[in-house]
């Protein structure tokens, strides 16, 4: 998956600092946004491969963030990763409506994130082969 | 008496027959009834003859007035007798057995008549004091009755909650002011008129629910419901239950509406909080695991970035701490558990070390910051941390609400008249609504148009409140106006009024002790 683009959505910027360096030395190339707003834009802009965001942000939040994405045709497709530190989960109709690939807890691992991402990216992949 | 009876009845009828036959004897004494009544012998009394008629006419009239008499008191006797009858049934077989007309004549029954309508009257005076005890002790229950309507009528008035009370008929049968206002009726007017008349159609879910309910004639039961009130949405939690006779039939039913608005806020609030408080403690936690599994796994190449790695681990860790601590603290003064280590203390100085600090975060988002020469005397009597606690919470808020390119002024006065200090934080931010203002020092609430525009868990200034209020005896106060800007501020009386109180104040939520 050398060379995906990943977008990191985060207003803590100590969560988008740790996720980018693991991602970098791992061969991904990343972009980051700390609102939904900014990230909308930087995701019709640059058109990432897969988009980590967190669920709760000023100004947008996450599922504001992929239900707009979800609306357009240039980012409709793009998989999501959705971070949480609330204490309940989304629902999974919610999660399949929106398809969201997967959503992780914080505190959550970086090698367990960059695990989905990669199997997301797969996945994906194989979709489109076929 | 019986004796007298017959005396009288037998010297009445001696008199009349002597009057009578000495009528009689008159008459044919002078010759009247004789052969010879017509010669000149006969008539040699000439002063009797005249006299004759009239004597003779008395004797009769008095015969006949005397038997009249007689005649008179049998009737009345023979009244009596009848009278008595109707009176006494026992007595009335006895006399029932002999001819009324005769009755009378036996003497000896009048004194048993006599006798009996005494004892007749006795009873009868005896029933009606009864009658009026029954009357009197009627006349009390209706009054108590009449009292317990009117305390019911009263209890149903006085209750803040809505009442309504229908009949088997569906019909109005009471209402409470609450729910004319809520409805919108006057219950004078409106009582016997059909419930769904009364109720809007905008409001007919709830005329269903009770009309339901009382054709059901099932238990009590419970729904919640959205009126408009004023304007302003409400939520009531709305029970009906059936109305019994002594029956047991049902003849109607009551609803009650429990206005659970303020409820349903404080719940949403809790439930925001817990959110909130998951996300803030989540939030720095998962930042120290990411970067310690970093670390473990040797993803910091090179000592520079160990070094920030650490650097930002230590800093969640304190951020962390601090949310705990901000929790607790809140709780610790709200249950009384807190202990307050006062002493004198220039306020100047203490705002001062928390502007340094603020700074950083100010200009990292390009906020001003405006301080304040000192005031030459500003002591209070407090506890450093914890004024401290309250000066940060109101910098931060100010600088975290301010757009880039506004400022954040503080300003202390020295009010020497009331003897007190008073601290305002004046921003140039987003501001507060209006109908917002009288909440923003609840515990959990959170400005709704502002929470997308910072995180927070809605305790800062529920901190500051208890901390100025509850434990240094000051006020805090807030005026704001959207896309202008909000002064937050608080006041703590001179150290001078203070004296030298004891440095520990235990600060209890019903009681100071000094």
């Amino acid at each position: 998956m050398t060379g995906k683009k990943v977008l990191i959505v985060d207003d803590e910027i100590h969560i988008v600092h740790v996720v980018a360096i693991k991602l970098r030395n791992n061969g991904y190339e990343v972009i980051s946004a700390d609102n939904g707003a900014e990230a909308y834009e930087l995701a019709c802009k640059e058109k990432p491969d897969i988009i980590v965001t967190d669920f709760q942000m000023p100004v947008m939040t996450g599922l504001e963030l992929v239900e707009k994405l979800r609306q357009h045709q240039e980012t409709k497709d793009i998989p999501v990763i959705m971070l949480t530190a609330r204490n309940f989960a989304i629902p999974k109709e919610q999660q399949e409506e929106l398809r969201i690939s997967d959503c992780l807890s914080k505190p959550f691992s970086p090698k367990e994130l960059l695990g989905n991402i990669e199997d997301v990216l797969y996945q994906k992949q194989v979709m489109v082969s076929n | 008496m019986r004796l007298r009876r017959i005396l009288y009845a037998i010297v009445t009828l001696i008199v009349a027959s002597s009057l009578f036959v000495g009528g009689l004897a008159e008459w044919q004494s002078y010759g009247l009834l004789t052969e010879d009544s017509g010669t000149q012998e006969g008539w040699r009394y000439a002063g009797y003859v005249q006299r004759i008629p009239l004597v003779s006419v008395c004797c009769v009239v008095g015969a006949v007035g005397v038997i009249c008499l007689g005649w008179y008191q049998l009737r009345l006797a023979g009244a009596v007798t009848s009278i008595a009858t109707l009176l006494q049934d026992d007595k009335a077989g006895a006399i029932g057995d002999r001819k009324r007309f005769f009755a009378p004549l036996r003497m000896t029954k009048i004194d048993e008549l006599y006798q009996a309508i005494s004892k007749h009257f006795a009873g009868c005076t005896a029933r009606i004091a009864k009658y009026e005890k029954q009357i009197k002790d009627l006349q009390v229950q209706i009054q108590l009755s009449q009292r317990r309507g009117k305390n019911t009528e009263a209890i149903i008035y006085s209750i803040r909650d809505a009442v309504i009370v229908i009949d088997e008929s569906d019909r109005l049968l009471m209402a409470n002011e609450m729910a004319g206002r809520l409805f919108n009726f006057d219950f004078n007017n409106s009582q016997h008129k059909p419930v769904s008349e009364l109720i809007g159609p905008d409001q007919s879910e709830f005329v269903d629910f009770l009309t339901r309910r009382r054709q059901s004639k099932g238990q009590a039961t419970r729904k919640e419901l959205e009126f408009l009130e004023d304007g302003t949405p409400k939520t009531f939690d709305c029970i009906v239950s059936c109305v019994y006779d002594q029956g047991r039939q049902v003849c109607g039913a009551v609803a009650v509406l429990h206005d659970v608005t303020r409820e349903k806020e404080i719940s949403k609030m809790k439930s925001d909080f817990v959110s909130h408080v998951s996300h803030e403690l989540k939030t720095p936690l998962a930042s120290i695991t990411a970067y310690a599994e970093m670390l473990a796994d040797g993803e910091a190449d090179d000592e520079q970035t160990r070094k920030e790695f650490y650097s930002v681990i230590q800093s969640q860790a304190q951020r962390l701490n601090r949310l705990i601590e901000n929790i607790l603290n809140s709780s610790r003064i709200e249950s009384g558990l807190i202990k307050a280590n006062k002493e004198p203390a220039s306020l100047t100085m203490l705002i001062e070390e928390q502007l340094q600090m603020i700074k950083g975060y100010a200009e990292e988002k390009k906020v001003e910051v405006i301080g304040q020469k000192p005031i030459v005397f500003d002591q209070v009597y407090v506890d450093k941390d914890m004024i401290q606690e309250v000066i940060v919470n109101l910098l931060s808020n100010a600088v975290k609400y301010t757009p880039s390119g506004g400022s954040v002024k503080i300003e202390i006065e020295v009010d020497e008249g009331a003897s007190l200090v008073r601290v305002s934080v004046i921003d140039t931010g987003v501001g507060i609504p209006e109908d917002e203002i009288e909440h923003v020092f609840d515990k959990f609430y959170r400005v709704g148009a502002n929470k997308k525009q910072a995180k927070g868990t809605g305790l800062g200034l529920n901190l500051v409140k208890q901390i100025v209020e509850k434990v240094h005896d000051g006020r805090v106060f807030v005026t704001s106006q959207v896309g202008i800007g909000s002064t937050f501020g608080f006041e703590l009386p001179l150290a001078t009024r203070q004296g030298s109180r004891s440095v520990v104040k235990i600060v209890d939520s019903k009681r100071i002790v000094r």
